[in-house]
């Protein structure tokens, strides 16, 4: 029995976020545009969904008085995640064979 | 990148190798406090190994600048802390130790300049002191301060060292608590003589390991239970 791939995870830059954020322990907004080349209007609703989907944490604070935004995948991310990986080699795997 | 794209399983799995590459290589490490601490401590050597091969003195201590070193590290940091994007799991694990290593290498310093005066309480609280007497009678007796290795307290300052990286790296509050219970104890051994230096060890082993152990082993034997249970 195949398992079914998170429709939160199967979106290619939500993934990207996820993939970024599971290899860091936080990383600020301007940092994931940069590595996602998305635009800041997408990234900010993709990580929105994350957020609503309990995988990231949005930490919104000042640095040296400009807003700043911190995001750091969560418990429930990791586990959405590891699950996801499992899921794609499952896919994988019978492709293969 | 498209938010809408559906992706392929192997188109998936090449995103997140990609991504992850792509985070590996942003944390790059200046190098600039390696170059400031290696440069303020082989000087600080060095000329005080020229001072006293060629019998010459500077006029201050030149150790003095290794502490002053302190100053231009605090300012680094603060800019490299306000330049960072991306904060990685090992950046936290290596702030841990270099933290402690300051920590005991301070610890040391204290040491060293504060056991001569200590022994020197100890041995008057004993009512004794050491005199240096000259048999040639040329000059008059003085009071030798001497520097009485106690290698408890030595101890007690390498018991907190593990137990303070672990406390910051796992987050583990009893350990952070048992690691400053230890520095605090490793302070008062200056001041005890060797069998109470003895009770600051037991407490030490106590607060840095004993009472973790029992918090975490109580946590593990209640998941035990509870997957028992489920």
């Amino acid at each position: 029995m195949f398992k079914e791939l998170d429709p939160i995870l199967h979106s290619q830059l939500r993934l990207a976020v996820m993939s970024l954020l599971i290899s860091v322990k936080e990383a600020e907004f301007t940092f994931i545009k940069e590595k996602t080349n998305a635009t800041a209007g997408n990234l900010s609703v993709q990580i929105q969904k994350l957020k609503e989907a309990g995988y990231v944490e949005v930490v919104k604070e000042f640095k040296d008085n400009y807003p700043n935004t911190t995001c750091k995948i969560t418990e429930v991310g990791i586990n959405a995640f590891e699950e996801y990986v499992k899921a794609l080699q499952q896919y994988l795997n019978v492709n293969h064979k | 990148m498209s938010d809408e794209k559906q992706l392929s399983s192997e188109e998936s799995l090449q995103l997140i190798t990609s991504m992850i590459n792509k985070a590996k290589n942003s944390f790059y490490d200046s190098g600039i406090s390696l170059l400031l601490w290696g440069s303020a401590v082989s000087i600080a050597a060095f000329v005080t190994y020229l001072q006293v091969q060629y019998q010459f003195s500077i006029g201050f201590d030149i150790w003095w600048l290794v502490l002053a070193a302190i100053i231009p590290q605090v300012i680094i940091s603060v800019r490299e802390a306000k330049i960072r994007k991306v904060i990685s799991y090992d950046h936290t694990a290596m702030n841990a130790v270099w933290i402690t290593y300051a920590i005991t290498i301070f610890g040391l310093v204290a040491y060293q300049n504060m056991i001569p005066s200590a022994t020197d309480a100890i041995l008057k609280n004993e009512g004794w002191v050491l005199i240096k007497h000259y048999t040639s009678g040329t000059k008059p007796d003085e009071q030798i301060r001497p520097f009485t290795l106690s290698v408890t307290s030595i101890y007690i300052l390498i018991y907190a060292f593990p137990t303070l990286i672990t406390g910051i790296i796992k987050r583990f509050t009893a350990m952070i608590i048992g690691a400053v219970i230890a520095y605090g104890l490793f302070i008062a051994s200056f001041y005890t003589s060797f069998k109470y230096d003895m009770v600051l060890a037991g407490i030490t082993a106590l607060v840095c390991w004993f009472i973790p152990g029992i918090i975490l082993r109580t946590k593990y034997l209640k998941l035990k239970q509870k997957e028992r249970n489920v």
